[in-house]
């Protein structure tokens, strides 16, 4: 022991216990005061004694970061700042001042501290922004008051000059610390400081107001988030008496405690911690507003993106500092209809609501939960807004602004609920909305998500189905949690009532949360190599549309549930899953036919119905609803009256043509000859046959010149051609002849025509798939080709992914399949027709 | 002592596991991994676009038992892994220096 401290009792160690006893009124703002006070006493008694006798030097000591905010908690670190007058100064401080800080560290105090000169504290060091940043809540302890109020008035001259550039370097840091927590307030068990909408996050608000003090809404935020600040700060101190610790990590044991020990009447951990999400979303989206002024402020880039999106605008919103303004609240805010917009507004450009449209929409909350019960929008609404390329982002404005659960009451269940899981890491919502902006990046083509599961991405045509799965795929979690996925299943079918989904919405929707789970199952507890796993596969699933979501959602679900759970194994056994999966259902076109015999009595359809169907594909049966099968049925019967029944429809995004008639050959190359002669553009087809040699024929096509939009009555006459191709008093050859050449493909053409062939994958015909650059004409190229050499077309399935064809015929030839000759001539046939 | 090396089929894991369990082996290591034997790997044809599979998954299972006790453990391993079927996996066994529980430095096959 030296000379100095002989004898000295500068102070006490310090007492958790006694401090504790402030906390048991449940006020934190008293323990922090309390423990400020012991410290103060303890620092300056000890340094009046040990520390001040045996400097020669002018010097003055300061309370630094939360210390010097007067916050200190019961295990926070104690920062000191030794301020002295020169360079030199510092040496001769060194030797009294490590007596004097072993002293402090006996009594039980962890100090952070150093040594500084006034000119240091005010040379910008981008090295150690912290520095500068806890310079801002300096407080004099001790020593010589002017040296003190040197410093302060050069901070005050350092600040006004540096304070944007370290507001920019605070964001940065700031960034960098949300991204260590995947920019989410919502773990199942959060680090309580540092993590996003955590105490951390507070001080940055304040930190910014100083540094912006022509912002006064910054620090107005700070006093709208008094209660959060009193929630957070009643559970760091109850952590750190809980553990006698700096512990931040709000663990589950430590979960059943705090919701024991702070609640102020009995309730679950569970929702104990909806309180604690609650404050820390609100604390977090306070944040980072004021990161983004910075950032805004320091990018040009960002800011020329900004003005660019400042022109989106419509009659009742605005785009202003890229965040959405509203023009007239009360108009936007009057219908469901309308808020809906609002959010499917915010989907399509990708853009937030402003601090400003938030409040305002949150304060309309209860009224916006009644109209979504009264006059709930539309199912095309609905859709509309599940189809924006960032839904995900438009949900999470919803759920901060309060509408998610107006708009969906059954949302209440989930939101912030925390299940005990080792593998999730977030709660049930949260995990849910990560799920849908997994999704919103695969069909935004974003390079960080694997390239195959992009593409299939790419082949979905309705994605609004697929976020919507993935919406409710949980929802049930909240009250079914021993079997979630039925009770994800009931609600949804509630929920998708109210939307006004129709039936085969409902059902692709309903299937897809029912079967969320088959696909992880299969691929972690079934042998991919034994062909029974990929007939159970397509026994369960169905169609290839089915698994293909299904696959896009098993991606998206696993890959939320933490930053690392789809590992390269898990995606590449996913993938090998649906492979396997696909390739029977491609397999089964052909091989699995409906029987009349297992209809009658297990369905609903009338027994001529039943026979109508014998012999048609199984997968006629999976895509088409019952009403459809009735009307296919009432064609018939109008085919057998006059020959042939042809059907066009409009769909939202396309013609639907549905033909029924005997089967002849070349029907199927005709059909599509006849379409291409009037320029439509066949995007998709199937061709099916029953016992009877009736074939069922649809196809799906394009307008581009908008002919039969344009004149209706082109429709008619569309249709009378079709039928006279088929009954043969008008020739396809000559129709095409009078239409201009379809173009060649381009030079540039990305896709290599290929054209395989399987011959295992039915027992009766040759599977040919056929994948190329898709151009007019095409399909009517192919099928001609096809019918020239002889072959029956059986079943057709043709599907167009933007320029690309994939073409799935199944072809017999005198009744049989090809034989290898045969096909090596057609295939050679087939790209040549391709190239055109 | 001696450990177990074994590479085995995704989909055998549980039944594995259980088989361990029921002979009374409860301290194994799981990873998951890919790679190939002589299985090797393959190209693959999706819709016209060709992905290598070159690495097929696969788990590796790890465990330490004494000397008394491996080739029970082994038997137990290769009947419950295996299939008959190409691509099943192999075992692989190392001899242990030593084995040191970190709690309480128990040595050899207490700390097992």
């Amino acid at each position: 022991m030296s000379e100095g401290s002989q004898g000295a009792a500068p102070c006490a160690r310090l007492d958790l216990n006694t401090l504790q006893s402030t906390f048991e009124g449940r006020d934190p703002f008293a323990v922090l005061e309390r423990r400020t006070g012991q410290v103060d006493a303890c620092v300056i008694s000890t340094c009046q004694h040990l520390l001040a006798p045996h400097l020669a030097v002018p010097f003055a000591l300061a309370a630094a970061g939360g210390y010097g905010r007067r916050e200190l908690f019961p295990c926070s670190d104690v920062d000191l700042l030794l301020l002295v007058g020169s360079e030199n100064d510092v040496r001769q401080v060194k030797e009294p001042l490590s007596e004097y800080l072993r002293v402090l560290w006996d009594s039980g105090l962890r100090i952070s501290h150093s040594v500084r000169t006034v000119q240091e504290c005010c040379q910008f060091n981008e090295q150690n922004i912290e520095l500068h940043i806890s310079l801002l809540d300096l407080r004099f302890l001790t020593g010589e008051l002017d040296l003190f109020h040197r410093l302060q008035h050069s901070l005050t001259d350092f600040y006004a000059h540096q304070g944007k550039r370290l507001a920019v370097r605070l964001a940065e840091m700031t960034r960098q610390r949300h991204l260590k927590f995947d920019n989410t307030p919502y773990h199942l068990e959060p680090n309580i400081k540092e993590s996003c909408g955590g105490i951390r996050d507070l001080h940055v608000i304040g930190w910014f107001s100083r540094l912006y003090p022509n912002r006064p809404e910054i620090a107005e935020t700070l006093i709208s988030l008094q209660e959060a600040k009193r929630f957070l700060y009643t559970l760091r101190c109850f952590l750190h008496f809980e553990s006698a610790r700096d512990n931040n990590l709000l663990t589950f044991e430590l979960q059943d405690e705090a919701a024991r020990r702070l609640a102020t009447e009995p309730v679950s951990p569970e929702n104990w911690m909806r309180q604690y999400f609650y404050h820390a979303r609100q604390v977090f989206g306070s944040a980072v507003r004021p990161l983004e002024l910075a950032e805004a402020e320091n990018s040009p880039l960002w800011r020329q993106i900004r003005e660019r999106r400042s022109r989106i605008s419509t009659p009742e919103i605005t785009i202003s500092r890229d965040r959405i303004l509203l023009r007239h609240p009360a108009l936007t805010l009057s219908s469901a209809e309308s808020v809906l917009g609002l959010f499917t507004f915010a989907g399509r450009h990708g853009v937030r609501l402003s601090w400003d449209a938030q409040r305002r929409v949150r304060s309309e909350a209860a009224r916006i939960r009644q109209s979504f019960l009264q006059a709930p929008p539309s199912w095309r609404i609905w859709r509309e807004f599940f189809s924006m390329p960032h839904c995900a982002l438009a949900l999470q404005a919803m759920q901060e602004s309060e509408v998610l659960t107006a708009a969906i009451p059954e949302w209440e269940h989930i939101d912030s609920l925390v299940v005990r899981d080792f593998y999730h890491r977030y709660t049930v919502d949260e995990h849910t909305l990560l799920a849908i902006q997994i999704i919103d990046k695969l069909k935004g083509n974003a390079p960080s998500a694997p390239a195959r599961f992009r593409h299939l991405a790419a082949e979905e045509e309705d994605p609004a189905l697929l976020r919507i799965a993935l919406l409710l795929h949980d929802i049930g979690k909240g009250t079914h949690p021993g079997d979630h996925v039925r009770g994800s299943r009931e609600m949804a079918n509630i929920i998708l009532s109210r939307f006004g989904a129709p039936e085969s919405a409902k059902a692709a929707i309903l299937f897809l949360i029912e079967h969320h789970l088959d696909l992880s199952q299969t691929m972690s507890s079934r042998d991919l190599h034994d062909p029974a796993t990929a007939r159970l596969l397509s026994s369960r699933i169905g169609t290839q549309e089915d698994l293909r979501r299904l696959a896009l959602l098993t991606y998206a679900d696993i890959s939320a549930v933490n930053p690392g759970a789809m590992t390269p194994w898990r995606a590449e056994q996913l993938w090998r899953a649906y492979s396997i999966g696909m390739e029977q259902l491609t397999r089964e076109l052909a091989s699995e036919r409906i029987h009349e015999a297992e209809l009658v009595g297990k369905t609903s359809l009338p027994a001529e119905v039943a026979h109508f169907l014998e012999g048609f594909p199984v997968r006629y049966l999976r895509t088409h609803t019952q009403q459809e099968i009735e009307h296919h049925f009432a064609l018939y019967r109008r085919s057998l009256r006059e020959g042939v029944a042809i059907d066009i429809q409009r769909e939202p995004h396309a013609w639907l043509l549905t033909v029924i008639a005997r089967d002849q050959p070349r029907l199927f190359a005709s059909l599509c000859g006849a379409l291409s002669s009037f320029g439509m553009n066949i995007v998709k087809a199937e061709a099916f046959s029953n016992a009877s040699a009736c074939i069922l024929d649809q196809i799906r096509f394009t307008d581009p010149l908008h002919t039969l939009e344009l004149n209706p009555s082109e429709v008619n006459r569309l249709e009378w051609t079709i039928a006279c191709v088929l009954k043969q008093t008008i020739s396809v050859e000559d129709l095409l002849k009078r239409r201009r050449p379809a173009p060649r493909p381009a030079r540039t053409a990305q896709i290599t025509p290929s054209a395989r062939f399987h011959d295992e994958a039915s027992d009766t015909a040759t599977l040919i798939e056929f994948i190329g650059e898709d151009r007019p004409g095409l399909l009517y190229d192919l099928a001609s080709t096809i019918s020239a050499a002889g072959c029956n077309i059986e079943v057709v399935m043709i599907d167009t992914e933007a320029h690309k064809a994939v073409d799935v015929f199944y072809v017999t030839r005198n009744g049989g399949k090809l034989n290898r000759e045969m096909e090596e001539q057609l295939q050679a046939d087939l790209i040549r027709a391709a190239a055109g | 002592m001696k450990k177990i090396e074994a590479i085995i089929q995704p989909h055998k894991l549980d039944d594995v596991k259980e088989a361990l369990k029921s002979i009374g082996v409860d301290g194994i290591t799981i990873t998951e991994i890919r790679g190939h034997g002589r299985q090797k790997g393959h190209k693959e044809v999706y819709r016209g676009m060709e992905y290598e599979v070159d690495l097929l998954p696969k788990i590796k299972l790890e465990t330490v038992v004494p000397d008394a006790r491996l080739d029970e453990i082994a038997r137990t391993i290769v009947a419950s892994a295996r299939t008959g079927k190409i691509g099943d996996g192999k075992i692989f066994i190392y001899d242990v220096a030593e084995a040191i529980r970190i709690r309480n430095d128990d040595r050899g096959e207490a700390a097992l």
